[in-house]
């Protein structure tokens, strides 16, 4: 570790990263990736390691509640001051948030009691096709139409590519900074997270989630 | 009063060679620790990378050889234009040498991912030592009329 980070050594040993998250592989394995990271300062190494705990869908855990996400969160908007790291923490949980309530609503369920900035909005105007937030998130009637037709990879293409496309928007205004470390890790993980969609992997994953779910559920009782 | 303004004088002869070397200094770590990132990703032109990271170090040159223009017996009468035109031409010379490390710095992290752009890349690095050469060449000028120079 050391105690600040030379952006201009970290940003030059990443590969390039392309302007479409559609690719094979990931430009860097992860090992190698975790292995450049090294040269992260203490300071920025822990707030990596904050915000990717907090975002990183493969470290969420299951019996985690709403209140101790809420809390997280809470903790997080506190404990960090730079305005790009807020940002991209917001941004995530406002597509959370608002594909959560799409699905709640398709399903004939209450709106939901998530984390973020328009858990209100959306309780108002739970009847609006796309919740009055299409100018904020042009995305939302897209993913809507593709979770109406069933098509769970439309569904995901359309969030990462929301995702991405900020990203990049945002890459494009930094060079050799703190900023150009988090975006570069914001998008790798996007086109980790597509490299790696697999059909049979999910399915598996999806009934390995279930039967915590149903063990946590059972001890509860 | 006289003596502060002679110590002006001097400074002003010294201040573009220690100006334009802390901006040559700042411009070549920038570049250099771009240049040793970029070695972990190329598997060649090692030499190209490195050799760009060095461009901002001619402004020190720049920087020497106005102070040997300015080189005089200090009086009052050359004090005020040697430390008027030593000060900003030295503050121009840190100027683009630490800009010009950071287009170095970006030209390196261009060219390791498309080496056919290398000329390209590294251009925007020369149109910046083109005004250090600017600022450089009309100091020598406006320079020679200052009072006890050689050539005025």
């Amino acid at each position: 570790m050391t105690a600040t980070t030379n952006y201009y050594s970290l940003v030059a040993s990443l590969p390039h990263m392309p302007r479409s998250f559609e690719i094979e592989r990931v430009p860097i394995s992860r090992i190698q990736l975790q292995q450049r990271l090294k040269l992260l300062g203490d300071r920025d190494k822990n707030i990596v390691e904050q915000v990717q705990s907090f975002l990183l869908w493969d470290r969420q855990l299951p019996e985690r509640t709403d209140d101790e996400v809420e809390m997280e969160y809470d903790r997080l908007m506190k404990s960090i001051s730079n305005s790009l790291v807020r940002d991209i923490i917001n941004h995530r949980m406002d597509i959370r948030t608002i594909t959560c309530a799409l699905r709640r609503r398709r399903l004939g369920l209450e709106p939901p009691t998530a984390v973020g900035q328009h858990t209100d909005h959306i309780r108002k105007n739970w009847q609006h096709p796309d919740f009055r937030l299409v100018r904020e998130h042009p995305w939302i009637p897209h993913v809507r139409e593709a979770l109406d037709s069933g098509e769970p990879l439309q569904v995901e293409r359309q969030l990462l590519s929301a995702t991405w496309n900020r990203w990049v928007q945002l890459a494009d205004r930094f060079y050799f900074s703190f900023e150009t470390v988090l975006l570069y890790l914001a998008r790798w993980e996007i086109v980790d997270r597509w490299t790696r969609l697999d059909e049979t992997a999910g399915r598996k994953k999806f009934d390995e989630l279930l039967t915590q779910t149903l063990n946590l559920e059972e001890n509860v009782v | 009063m006289d003596s502060y303004i002679l110590l002006l004088g001097w400074a002003g002869v010294f201040l573009p060679t220690a100006l334009g070397a802390i901006g040559s200094i700042i411009g070549c770590g920038r570049a250099g620790q771009a240049a040793s990132g970029a070695l972990l990703d190329v598997d060649s032109g090692y030499g190209r990378l490195v050799g760009v990271s060095a461009l901002p170090s001619s402004q020190t040159i720049y920087g020497i050889v106005v102070t040997m223009q300015f080189n005089r017996t200090v009086s009052l009468d050359s004090a005020p234009g040697l430390f008027s035109i030593g000060l900003l031409v030295g503050l121009a010379l840190l100027f683009s040498a630490m800009v010009q490390g950071s287009c170095c710095a970006s030209a390196i992290n261009t060219t390791k991912s498309k080496p056919e752009v290398f000329g390209l890349a590294i251009a925007p690095a020369a149109i910046v030592e083109g005004f250090a050469v600017f600022a450089f060449i009309f100091a020598m000028i406006v320079g020679g009329n200052i009072p006890g120079s050689t050539a005025g």
